[in-house]
This record gives structure tokens, sequence and C-alpha cells, in this order.
């Protein structure tokens, strides 16, 4: 039984995310930052989706847990392509946009493979462990392409503040998200004890998106190259 | 053509590293644990 606490997260997590999407069109950076906003409004759709199987069948039925992983990984594969689409972003001056592509989908096509052969034994349910295996795997694939995109706007001093504000909110968000899924792997009793965080963390992600597109113009320039300046 | 042999290597070497991050995460468990990524509720596992 969900109490007040995990539906008003969910229910601020859903706001949040149609925010993102409202602040977009508003601000005119919807075609811009597409595949984010494409992300949200899966997001807004999975939500609701879930909201209906939930009420209609129950936590624990079957029809909301096929739901759940099946929708979950449609998720973290709009979110991957939202990664690559900052990718093509930061190189978009080097002319990389092809090989970026290329890289993309044969990096989900690994991906994909590797969830395959660690399900493969599986017998009952292959699919359905596969959708789950698969969504995990892309989040630490996410982890892994946002650090070196930090990397590569270090590096190329990239100076748009508003790609920079959306890349560092994403790599708290994947870091927040591998961080709790080491802790309930060693530690789940400690994990259930800290059971809102990540739904929290969830919700700040749009949100920390949301602010940056509404407040900070696209002309914005910031120089993050000097975070990483060693003073001596 | 050695463009798109770097990419190919790029993309081995983010999938070994994500795989291997993911291998030192679940070392202790049995890596079955799902994670709400938006504020979901979490169904009871299969």
């Amino acid at each position: 039984m969900l109490g007040p606490a995990d539906w008003v997260i969910w229910f601020l997590a859903t706001l949040f995310e149609a925010l993102v999407v409202v602040c977009s069109l508003h601000r005119n950076a919807f075609r811009r930052y597409f595949f984010l906003n494409l992300y949200m409004l899966f997001s807004v759709l999975v939500s609701v989706g879930q909201f209906r199987v939930l009420i209609h069948y129950g936590r624990s039925s079957l029809e909301y847990r096929y739901f759940y992983f099946y929708s979950q990984a449609l998720l973290v594969i709009s979110l991957y392509f939202a990664l690559i689409s900052l990718y093509s972003l930061v190189f978009r001056e080097l002319k990389v946009e092809q090989y970026v592509r290329f890289g993309a989908v044969l990096l989900l096509a690994g991906t994909a493979w590797f969830s395959y052969a660690a399900v493969n034994q599986s017998s009952s349910r292959m699919v359905t462990h596969f959708a789950f295996e698969l969504s995990q795997n892309l989040y630490f694939v996410g982890l892994v392409l946002t650090y070196v995109l930090w990397g590569a706007i270090l590096k190329l001093r990239e100076t748009r503040a508003l790609l920079v504000q959306v890349v560092l909110s994403l790599g708290v968000y994947f870091s927040a998200h591998a961080a709790s899924y080491a802790i309930s792997n060693l530690r789940p009793d400690l994990f259930f004890r800290m059971g809102y965080l990540l739904p929290v963390i969830g919700c700040l992600l749009p949100l920390a998106w949301a602010y940056a597109i509404w407040r900070v113009p696209e002309e914005a320039r910031i120089e993050p190259a000097r975070l990483a300046v060693a003073h001596r | 053509m050695s463009r798109k042999l770097t990419v190919v290597l790029f993309a081995m070497l983010v999938l070994t590293g994500a795989m291997g991050l993911k291998a030192v995460v679940t070392a202790h468990g049995n890596g079955s644990a799902a994670l709400s990524a938006n504020g979901v509720p979490i169904p009871t596992p299969f």
C-alpha cells in the first residue's frame, strides 16, 4: 500500500516532467532539445499509464509488474537517446554527428546483447527479465557516458551554460542511481531506511532541467574548464 | 575508416567499463534489486 509521501513524490515527479515540456515550448527550445523533451513526455505518459494500471489491478498484480518493467525499459532507452542528443550538441562543431549516431547504435546493440547473454539461461519470463536487465545495464552505460561527456565538455572548453547544467544534473542523477543500486545490493537493510532518496532524486532531474530551460538563456556562457584547474 | 574503428573501440570501452562497474556494485548481491527512476512505486518481484 502506498503512503501519502509516495503519492506526493510520484505526483511531483510527473508535474516536473510535464513542466520541462511546457518550459521548452515556452522558450522555443522544444526542437533543440527534442530527445530530452521526448523522454519527459514518455515519462508523463508512463506515469499516467502506471497510475491507471495500479488503481485497476493493484501493486502485486502481474499486469502492474509487466507494465512497470516494460515501461521502465522504454524510459531508459529514451533517456539513453536524450544523452546521445547531448553528445550531438557538444560535438556539433566537430561535424561528427554520423559517428556519434553509429557509436550510439553500436553501444545500444552491445548492451542489448550483453543483457540477452545474462538472461539467456532463464527459461521463464525471459523477455521480462531481458527488459529489466537491459534497463539496469543502460543506467550504468548512461553513467559512464555522462562522465565521458563531462570530460569532453572540460576538454573542448564548452561554454554553453544551459548545456552544462543539463549534463551536470544528468550526472548527479545517474550517480545517485548507481549509488542506490550499490546500497540496495550491499546493504539492503540500509536501503529500505532511505527508501525515498531515489524517488526524490528522480524528481530533482526534471526540476533541474525545467529550471535550466526556464531561467538560463541559450546565449548564457559559463567556463566549466575553470572547475578542473588545480590551484597550487 | 580509422574514425569508425575509434568509435567501435570507444563503444567497447564504455560497455566494458559500465558492466565492470555494475559487476563491482553487485559483487555482494544478486543484482535483482529493482529501482524506480521517476517516483513510480516498485512492484513486488516475480
